[in-house]
C-alpha cells in the first residue's frame, strides 16, 4: 500500500494532538506514506493550515483549548476540500452525539496495541476517494475467498448458511457473523430498494426475487489477523446522517422500540469492526470484520466514508 | 451493690439481658446463702429454704445453659467453677467436667493466664471489661470473638468471682467489612474511571511508539537487545492496559446497552466459545429452559461474565486433574442451565473441579483476589462480574455441594416484548 501512495503523489496530512507520544507514533508512521505534520492545539493547527493545505486532518477530541471537534468542524467551513477524522483513547460510543452534532464521521479509537494496518487502510480511503471493494481492507497477503450475487430471499438464506459454514471449517469460529449477516443483507434486501414515492418495495420476510439492479454482492476474504465480509446493494440510500441517527439512538436506549437502527447497531456491537461506504444513489458497502485474536477488541470506531 | 446499680452498670456496659438476669440469679443465691435466721426459725425454714435454694438452682442452670453465648464463672486463680453447655461445646468437653480446668488453658490452649487478659482488670478494679479478639488456630479460618468480664462482688466490696462472657462475633464482624469494602469500593471505582481513561492515552502512545520501533528498528537505530527490550515494553503496556480495563468495568459508568436478549443462545455461544489450552477434554453440557422469555440485558457485558465463570470452571477442572494421578479416572465436565425463576431467569454455572478453599471463601469477590501465579489473570474477573451483575439488578452467588462448585446469576426478565425478542433470537 505504500508503495501505491507515493506513485499517487504524496497526500498531505495533519496530526493534532496534545500527547507527544501519540504525534511521535503516528507521525513516524505515516511518514513512510505520506508528507506530514504536526499541531500540539487546535489553534496551532490553524496556524499551518492557514499556511498551505492538507488532504485530511486527524485530531485528538480532549485538548487544552479548541476542542478536536470544534476544530474539525472550523475546518470544513474554511477548507471544504480537506478530510477529517478524530482520534481519542476514550470510548467512542461517548462521542456518537458529538459527531451527529459536528458532521463527523470517522473516530480511530486508539488501542492497546495500536491497530497501526487499521489506520492505514482508514486514512488511504479518506485521502484517496478509494474506499470501496473488500481487497483494500485486508493486509498484502491477504485473500478473497469468495464473490456471491444474492437475486433472491432464498439466495439470502443459502449464501448466508453457506458463508457460516466456510468460516467455521476454514477458521473454527464465525464469531456473531450469522446474526450480523441476517441483519445487513435483510436491510439491503428490503429496506434498501425503494419504490418512486420512496416507500419500501418489498416487506420483510416476504419470499422475494430482486431485479438485476438490486442484486446484492457478497465478497469475503481473510488475511493474517482478520475475516471480513462486504455486503454491497446498488441503491445508495443510507446516509451518514442516518446511520449516526440510528446508532446513537440505540446508544442511549432511545431507540429500544424503533421499528429500524437495531441492526445497523447491533452489527456494529457483535462484529469487531463495521465500516460502511457509500456512494450516494449509487452503492452502499457495509464491510464486516473479525479479528482471529482478541487483542484489538475495545472501544469499537466509527468509520462511515460518503462519497 | 444494689440491684438499680448492677442494671446501670449492665446498660452502660451494654450486658444482655440474659446475662443481667444470671447475674441477678447469681446474686440472689449468695443473698440467700448470707442470711442468718435465728435457730428457732431455722428448724422451720430449712426445709422451705432448701426448696427454695433448689428451685433457684435449676432456674440459674436452665438460664445459663439457654445463654448462646459461652459463659463460666472464675475464681482469682483463673479457676473455672461453673460452666454453661454452650462453653462445654465449644470446649468439647462434658459440663460436669469442666470445673477446675483453668479458662486460658480450657478456652486458648495456652499454659498461662492471658496478657491482656479482661477477667485480671475486672478482679482488680471490679469493673466490667469488653474485649473484642481474635483467634487463629491451626489452618482454619480467623475468628473473632467479644469477650466480656463482670465482677462479683461481696459485701465487703471485694470482687470474689468473674464472670466471663464469650460470643463469636465473626459473622458480624465479616458483614461490617463487607459494608467497609462495597464503601471503599464505590469511592475507589469512582475515581478508577477517570483514572483508567486517563491512562488509556499515555499507554497507547508506549505501545504505538514501541510497535513502530520494533516495526522500523534501522530507522530508530535499534540493536537486537534493544529490540528485546522494547517488546518487553510492549508486553508490559498491554499487561496494564488488561487492568485498567478491568477496572473500567468496577466502576459505575453508565456504558450499558439494553437490549432484548435469548439468554440461552447467548449462553451456549458464549459458553462454547471459551477455549483453553486442555480445556478440549473437557465435557459441556447445557439444560436450558426452552420456554425462558428473553431478557433485558447488555449483552456484551452478561457474555463477559459467562466468559469469566466458564473460564474459572475450566481452570478449576484443570487444576484438579494436575493434582490426580495419571491414572486416576477423572473427567471434568461444565453443566450450564437456565431456569425461570418467578421475574427472573435463574443462571447456573457448575463444574466438578479443584473447588473453593475455605480461606479462598470469603475472598473471591475482592477485587485483585486471585488464587493463580502473578501474571496469570487480573484478580478482577469476578468483582467485576458482580458488578456487572448488580448494574442489570441481578445477583451472583456460588455454593459447593459434594465435589461440585456451582456459580449462580439471577437477572431480572425487566421489560419484554416479543418483537425485540423476535429480533434478537433470530
Amino acid at each position: 500500500m505504500a508503495e501505491e501512495q507515493k506513485s499517487t503523489g504524496p497526500y498531505r496530512i495533519l496530526i493534532v494532538d496534545d500527547e507527544k507520544a501519540i504525534r511521535m507514533m503516528l507521525l513516524d508512521y505515516l511518514e513512510n506514506s505520506y508528507e506530514i505534520e504536526a499541531a500540539e492545539t487546535g489553534e496551532e493547527a490553524l496556524t499551518i493550515l492557514a499556511g498551505s493545505s492538507f488532504d485530511l486532518v486527524i485530531s485528538d477530541i480532549n485538548m487544552p483549548g479548541m476542542s478536536g471537534p470544534q476544530l474539525l468542524s472550523e475546518i470544513r467551513v474554511k477548507y471544504p476540500g480537506t478530510k477529517t477524522a478524530l482520534i481519542t483513547a476514550y470510548n467512542v460510543d461517548e462521542y456518537i452525539k458529538t459527531a451527529k452534532e459536528y458532521s463527523i464521521t470517522n473516530i480511530i479509537p486508539k488501542t492497546v496495541p495500536f491497530n497501526f494496518a487499521e489506520l492505514d487502510f482508514i486514512v488511504h480511503g479518506l485521502v484517496s476517494g478509494e474506499i470501496f471493494g473488500l481487497a483494500r481492507y485486508l493486509l498484502e497477503k491477504g485473500t478473497i475467498l469468495e464473490n456471491h450475487m444474492i437475486k433472491s430471499s432464498s439466495d439470502a438464506r443459502r449464501i448466508q448458511n453457506h458463508l457460516i459454514e466456510l468460516f467455521e471449517s476454514k477458521f473454527g469460529t464465525s464469531g456473531d457473523m450469522k446474526l450480523i449477516l441476517d441483519e445487513i443483507i435483510t436491510n439491503a434486501m428490503y429496506h434498501a430498494p425503494t419504490l418512486s414515492d420512496g416507500t419500501e418495495k418489498y416487506q420483510e420476510f416476504n419470499d422475494i426475487q430482486l431485479e438485476p439492479h438490486e442484486y446484492i454482492h457478497i465478497e469475503c476474504g481473510y488475511d493474517d489477523e482478520k475475516y471480513a465480509v462486504a455486503v454491497t446493494d446498488r441503491q445508495g440510500r443510507l446516509t451518514k446522517e442516518t446511520v449516526l441517527y440510528k446508532i446513537e439512538r440505540q446508544i442511549t436506549g432511545e431507540g429500544l422500540l424503533d421499528d429500524s437502527g437495531r441492526g445497523i447497531h447491533m452489527s456494529r456491537l457483535f462484529a469487531d469492526r463495521m465500516i460502511i461506504n457509500i456512494d450516494p444513489n449509487n452503492k452502499t458497502e457495509v464491510i464486516l470484520i473479525n479479528y482471529f485474536s482478541n487483542k484489538y477488541r475495545g472501544y469499537k470506531p466509527l468509520y462511515i466514508n460518503e462519497l | 451493690m444494689t440491684i438499680e446499680s448492677i442494671l446501670s452498670t449492665s446498660l452502660v456496659s451494654g450486658l444482655t439481658f440474659s446475662g443481667w438476669a444470671l447475674y441477678f440469679l447469681h446474686l440472689r443465691r449468695r443473698h440467700s446463702r448470707s442470711q442468718n435466721p435465728s435457730r428457732n426459725q431455722a428448724e422451720n425454714v430449712s426445709a422451705r429454704t432448701t426448696e427454695k435454694l433448689e428451685i433457684s438452682k435449676k432456674e440459674l442452670e436452665l438460664v445459663f445453659d439457654a445463654i448462646p453465648e459461652q459463659v463460666y464463672i472464675i475464681d482469682r486463680n483463673f479457676t473455672i467453677l461453673r460452666a454453661n453447655k454452650s462453653f462445654s461445646q465449644f470446649v468439647i468437653q462434658p459440663v460436669k467436667k469442666i470445673p477446675g480446668n483453668r479458662c486460658f488453658s480450657l478456652q486458648w490452649n495456652r499454659e498461662c493466664n492471658c496478657t491482656d487478659c479482661p477477667a485480671t482488670t475486672t478482679f482488680d478494679q471490679g469493673v466490667p471489661i469488653i474485649k473484642k479478639l481474635l483467634s487463629r488456630s491451626g489452618n482454619s479460618d480467623v475468628k473473632y470473638y467479644e469477650m466480656s468480664t463482670f465482677p462479683v462482688i461481696d459485701n465487703s466490696g471485694k470482687t470474689l468471682h468473674v464472670i466471663v462472657f464469650t460470643k463469636d462475633i465473626t459473622d458480624e464482624k465479616q458483614m461490617i467489612e463487607q459494608i467497609i469494602r462495597s464503601e471503599k469500593l464505590a469511592s475507589i471505582g469512582n475515581m478508577t474511571a477517570g483514572v483508567a481513561h486517563e491512562m488509556n492515552n499515555p499507554l497507547s502512545g508506549i505501545s504505538g511508539n514501541a510497535t513502530n520501533l520494533l516495526r522500523m528498528p534501522q530507522k530508530y537505530g535499534l540493536n537486537e537487545k534493544g529490540i528485546s527490550r522494547v517488546t518487553t515494553i510492549l508486553n508490559s503496556a498491554a499487561h496494564a492496559t488488561a487492568i485498567m480495563n478491568d477496572l473500567l468495568h468496577l466502576s459505575n459508568r453508565p456504558e450499558q446497552t439494553s437490549i432484548l436478549v435469548n439468554i440461552n443462545a447467548l449462553l451456549a455461544k458464549t459458553a462454547n466459545a471459551v477455549y483453553i489450552n486442555g480445556s478440549q477434554e473437557i465435557e459441556r453440557s447445557y439444560r436450558l429452559d426452552e420456554q425462558l422469555p428473553p431478557v433485558q440485558c447488555d449483552p456484551s457485558k452478561i457474555q463477559q461474565v459467562i466468559v469469566h465463570l466458564v473460564t474459572n470452571a475450566i481452570l478449576a477442572i484443570i487444576d484438579k486433574k494436575n493434582t490426580l494421578l495419571n491414572d486416576t479416572p477423572y473427567k471434568g465436565h461444565i453443566v450450564l442451565s437456565t431456569q425461570q425463576f418467578n421475574n427472573q431467569v435463574l443462571i447456573n454455572i457448575s463444574d466438578n473441579g479443584i473447588g473453593i478453599s475455605d480461606n479462598a471463601r470469603l475472598k473471591i469477590f475482592d477485587p485483585f483476589f486471585s488464587t493463580r501465579p502473578t501474571g496469570q489473570g487480573t484478580g478482577l474477573g469476578l468483582s467485576v462480574s458482580t458488578k456487572i451483575i448488580e448494574q442489570h439488578s441481578g445477583k451472583i452467588f456460588f455454593e459447593t455441594i459434594n465435589d461440585i462448585t456451582q456459580f449462580s446469576i439471577l437477572l431480572p426478565f425487566q421489560q419484554t416484548n416479543p418483537e425485540i425478542a423476535e429480533y434478537v433470537t433470530k
